[in-house]
């Protein structure tokens, strides 16, 4: 039986070519995504060695919830003064610190951050050396990494302006930096500022975020860090070389992780719409080679050999194609690796590591994924009867099976039922939650494309119904389209997954900007509302308070506190400005800035038995605890996304220094927009750090956020859909080979090539728009489903973006076309003769 | 026979002008380093409102003649036409046409679309043309096939002798200038193939169709007007009005 698997390989290698791509393509997407990992990891490994260099040990404030508390200047002098430490050097660190190049624009980077470092003179405990120019020592002068300072074209004795946290500043470019060995930034702007001056532009003053230690060479490192951590007050924490190297990795680690889950859903996604093909595929050159099968069974093979030996067609298939996979997985990783350096990522150079691991997960994946894919139809190979031999079975059309209908039924009830629980259930654990949905998913597309079976006539025929106008040739088309109806749906089952979530995102996304411009309108009184997301200095808030074009301004910040046992987030704010400024809906109480006080939301409020006069009592990140009045209970949560709202007085006192993580503003009645305009820009001048947007272009811009997540999103699914028509392509070359006989008659009774492309390509749509049809109406269920469990402060209603569905089903037929080229070129040129008499 | 409809069909066109011919035809197959010469210089006419029955062995060239004149295949040399039009000249989109619209195929096998009825394999030359049957022709040429109650079942839902009966009704629909049959009975047992031979003979005799017919047996050329034998490429003789008895006789002495 083995020399007949091989001969029939051999005799299919084209076609088994085309089904192979697909499991290639999903293979080649696992394969890279380890390739890269690893590489980097490795790399990064040897990174964060670099980065924490010949630092003994790192003194750093710790808290249990919240922001914890800088460290106080004189840390530094007490660790200074330790038995064993030979050095101790304070530092402070921002992560907003822009510079602004010689032309007046700022410096900007595609996500890194702008870090700014006030400078550390020992070069044993700096992350940064010096390469040109002088450190910065003191006054208004600075230093940038080498490739900031390449690309921003800054010149060492040049005075460049510097956004902070502060608001603008001028300083002197005094020397430029390398960061580690070789200055793998990974994109990020990296500036160093003589201590003092660090502080002032940082709003820092007489404080360290940290202080970094090095020991005499004679001396015992844990008996050191003990001595030093026994003279440390609360809420700070000491970390020796080790410890830092693994916290530095864990950073790391976690954006690896993102690349190593954002290419392994690309493997999980082009692998599910495989099965669907290679599947299918397997079924029709199985049904192809029904004569040849059956007279094996004839002259006494039995159905087991039959169905081993179609196994082993597949496992073979699935061995060539994961080999295929690796190679191209490294091809992948090795282009993937060239474009995060296009796009300026800066990532350490990494080597191609091809771990036994992956090899191994390679094979077990492509192998896996063909043989479960062909279990099925060599199953029914298996079953073919001996008869079939001798019958003439060209093409009878099968008569579509009621089990298969009810299976599939029953298969997405289930489906619809475990994804609902995952939606609308209290699965708290976000995995389970996810595998919930996932499974879900996974069990209604496998009971549609079961019932797609049933469907596909009456569907197809209805969708053909203004090909009637081609003639002949589209009246065809649409009988081909359905003279299989099993073929035809699991054909169109591949496009119907990826348009299916290509739909649900499109409807989430819309629904989200709906609901979020209804809030906005509903609930927004403010005129103006800061748009960057740089952190707010408080004197910004006083300054434009004071505007007399302002009617009322609150910034809002954020933080962490201890109610009942249990760390919640808290929002800070001018609470009498904010009621001014946004409709919080408040059912009882009033917003009032009193100290002392807190408003609830009404559904903590109820879950808590709180009501307004009741007191609580609130442990603070510095460990200082009080007892707050309720002084009001609010309902509406869309802007104030947390539970508990305090007033910022005292803030500082309780939290330490904070900055608004965002400001709104509204204009006086008796002011115009233009002096509005006028108050803003002047205030920017001073702070051009802080920006506002109107509420139409607050809208504007969170639309566009949600858009660009859609960007993201549908890249991924555009592969399913690619994929999907290659499935249409190879089915359809498929068919057309089975259908040489007939080709040949209708071109010999007076059918042209025209007609006969015409026939194939209109094919190719109506499959297309068919798995398009079903996509789309899985894809409205599912996204209706997640609008629905979305909580009503995002979302109030369904809204369904008629014009991009639209135009992606037009694509998706448009694509059917070109997946008909070949085949239809193949069979407009078909010799008349031959095919008719084709065997 | 609704003999009233037939009475009212076109009178025959005369007999004088050939509806189909070929000239010098020639066709020969590369086998290695051997040629193989299918037909070797033939030249015949297959006069209108004849039935011509071409027969000879396995080999002799008779299913490549038909092909050749019919257009489907490419000669070496020489020319064929279709009436007055020599297929020889003409784009594969022109040959296409003339498929369509003057010539009839009535296959052994494989003669009908299988996701088409009856009724839509017999006006597929029409509908592919983009043009609507005529009611009287069509009912007439149903009626003389006898399929009037089977019009709309699909292939598979018909006997092979049902096949072939739509096939043959397909092959009259546009009244082509000549219907060329390859081996129609193959297939068929003896009463069902003597039921298409009669069809065919009756369209020869009451609504002048021209056919030509490739078979190797005697029985089905005794239906035909004129046989015509081929060997190895070449004519190599001819009998009119041939009878089962006649046809053998001429084999016999012949070695054909």
């Amino acid at each position: 039986m083995i020399r007949l698997t091989l001969r029939n390989l051999n005799a299919n290698k084209i076609r088994l070519a085309l089904t192979t791509f697909a499991i290639v393509l999903g293979v080649s997407f696992v394969v890279s995504s380890f390739v890269l990992t690893d590489g980097l990891r490795q790399s990064f490994g040897s990174l964060s060695q670099e980065i924490v260099g010949t630092t003994d040990l790192e003194v750093r404030p710790v808290s249990d919830f919240g922001s914890p508390k800088p460290l106080d200047a004189s840390v530094e002098q007490l660790i200074g003064n330790v038995d064993g430490v030979s050095n101790a050097v304070g530092q402070v660190v921002s992560d907003n610190i822009q510079p602004i190049k010689a032309d007046g624009t700022p410096v900007t980077t595609a996500g890194p951050p702008l870090f700014g470092f006030s400078w550390v003179d020992d070069p044993a405990l700096s992350s940064f050396t010096l390469m040109d120019g002088r450190a910065p020592v003191a006054g208004l002068e600075f230093t940038i990494d080498e490739t900031s300072a390449i690309d921003g074209g800054f010149v060492i004795g040049d005075s460049y302006g510097m956004i902070t946290p502060t608001g603008r500043a001028e300083l002197t470019l005094v020397g430029i930096t390398r960061f580690g060995e070789a200055n793998d930034t990974l994109g990020a702007v990296l500036t160093q500022f003589p201590l003092e001056t660090a502080r002032q532009l940082f709003e820092v003053e007489g404080q360290f975020d940290t202080v970094l230690v090095r020991f005499d060479s004679d001396a015992d490192p844990a008996a050191v860090q003990a001595s030093i951590q026994a003279l440390l007050p609360a809420g700070a924490e000491t970390l020796n070389r080790t410890a830092l190297v693994d916290d530095v990795n864990a950073d790391f680690d976690q954006g690896i992780d993102i690349i190593n889950n954002a290419l392994l859903g690309f493997a999980v996604v082009a692998l599910f719409v495989s099965i669907f093909i290679i599947a299918n595929t397997f079924a029709i050159v199985f049904g192809q080679r029904t004569k040849e099968l059956a007279l094996l069974r004839a002259i006494g093979a039995s159905g087991s050999q039959v169905r081993k030996s179609t196994m082993a067609e597949s496992f073979i298939v699935g061995l060539v194609a994961s080999g295929l996979g690796i190679a191209g997985g490294l091809g992948l990783a090795a282009g993937l690796t060239a474009l995060f350096d296009a796009l300026g990522a800066g990532l350490p150079d990494s080597p191609l590591t091809l771990a036994p691991r992956t090899v191994v997960i390679a094979l077990i994946v492509g192998v896996g994924v063909t043989m479960a894919s062909a279990f099925g139809p060599a199953r029914r190979a298996s079953r073919i009867a001996p008869i079939a031999a001798i019958q003439d079975s060209v093409d009878a059309p099968r008569q579509t099976d009621r089990r298969r209908t009810i299976t599939g039924a029953g298969l997405m009830g289930v489906g619809l039922a475990v994804g609902g629980a995952g939606l609308f259930g209290s699965i708290d654990s976000t995995p389970l939650l996810l595998a919930a949905l996932a499974g879900g998913a996974v069990l209604v597309f496998l009971g549609l494309t079961l019932m797609a079976a049933t469907a596909a006539r009456p569907v197809i025929s209805l969708l053909g119904l203004p090909l009637r106008a081609l003639g002949t040739a589209g009246r065809l088309s649409t009988r081909n389209a359905t003279r299989n109806p099993r073929r035809t749906a699991s054909t169109a089952a591949s496009l119907m997954i990826g348009l299916a979530l290509v739909t649900m995102a499109l409807v989430v996304g819309e629904s989200l900007k709906q609901g979020i411009s209804e809030t906005l309108e509903s609930s927004v009184r403010a005129d103006f509302v800061s748009s960057s997301n740089n952190p707010i200095t408080p004197s910004v808030i006083t300054e434009l308070g004071a505007s007399s074009a302002f009617d009322a301004v609150a910034g809002y910040r954020y933080d962490e506190v201890k109610i009942l046992d249990e760390v919640r987030g808290v929002i800070g704010s001018d609470l009498e400005a904010t009621d001014k400024l946004f409709d919080l809906d408040v059912t009882s109480g009033a917003l009032t800035n009193r100290p002392d006080t807190v408003a609830v939301f009404a559904d903590e409020a109820i879950e808590q038995g709180l009501a307004v006069g009741d007191q609580i009592n609130v442990e603070f990140p510095t460990g200082a605890t009080d007892t707050l009045t309720v002084s009001a209970i609010f309902a509406s949560n869309a802007i104030i996304d947390e539970d508990y709202l305090i007033s910022s007085e005292g803030w500082t006192d309780r939290f330490g220094i904070a900055f608004e993580t965002w400001a709104a503003a509204l204009v006086s009645e008796d002011a115009t927009t233009t002096q509005a305009l006028t108050a803003i820009a002047s205030l920017q001048e001073k702070y051009p750090q802080v920006t506002f947007e109107s509420q139409a272009e607050l809208q504007a811009s969170i639309a566009a956020e949600i858009d660009q997540m859609l960007v993201a999103i549908n890249a991924l699914l555009v592969l399913a859909i690619v994929i999907a028509l290659i499935g249409i392509a190879n089915t359809l070359a498929l068919s057309v080979f089975e259908r040489t006989r007939e080709l040949g008659l209708l071109r010999a009774v007076g059918m042209t090539r025209r007609q006969t492309r015409r026939m194939i390509r209109w094919e190719a749509v109506q499959v297309s728009l068919f798995g398009s049809v079903l996509g789309i109406g899985a894809g409205l269920v599912f996204g209706w489903g997640v609008v629905t469990a979305l909580p009503d402060a995002l979302l109030t209603s369904l809204s369904v973006p008629v014009g991009r569905i639209s135009v992606l089903v037009a694509v998706c037929a448009f694509s059917g076309l070109l997946a008909a080229a070949l085949p239809a070129r193949r069979a407009a040129r078909l010799d008349v003769l031959a095919a008719i008499n084709h065997a | 026979m609704p003999l009233d409809l037939i009475e009212t069909a076109p009178l025959p066109i005369p007999r004088t002008i050939s509806a189909a011919s070929a000239r010098g035809v020639v066709k020969s197959y590369r086998t290695g380093d051997t040629e193989v010469r299918a037909l070797d210089g033939v030249d015949i006419d297959f006069a209108q409102g004849a039935f011509t029955a071409i027969m000879g062995p396995s080999g002799s060239g008779k299913s490549t003649l038909m092909h050749s004149v019919a257009g489907l295949d490419d000669l070496t040399e020489g020319s064929v036409f279709i009436g007055e039009t020599n297929l020889t000249q003409l784009s594969e989109k022109r040959r296409t046409q003339i498929r369509r619209d003057e010539i009839g195929f009535i296959f052994q096998g494989f003669n009908l679309v299988p996701t088409l009825t009856a009724l839509e394999n017999i006006t597929l030359p029409l509908t592919l043309a983009g043009k609507q049957p005529e009611k009287d022709w069509l009912d007439l040429i149903v009626a003389t096939v006898g399929l009037a109650d089977r019009l709309n079942h699909r292939p598979d839902q018909l006997s092979g002798g049902q096949r072939q009966r739509v096939a043959v009704a397909r092959a009259l629909v546009t009244r082509p200038t000549v219907i060329f049959a390859d081996e129609p009975t193959g297939n068929l047992d003896s009463k069902a193939g003597n039921e298409i031979l009669q069809f065919m003979r009756d369209a020869v005799d009451r609504m002048g169709q021209t056919i030509v017919m490739v078979t190797h047996d005697p029985a089905a050329a005794a239906y035909a007007d004129r046989a015509v034998f081929l060997e190895d490429g070449r004519i190599v003789g001819e009998l009119l009005t041939p009878t089962a008895d006649s046809v053998l006789e001429h084999m016999k002495r012949t070695g054909v």
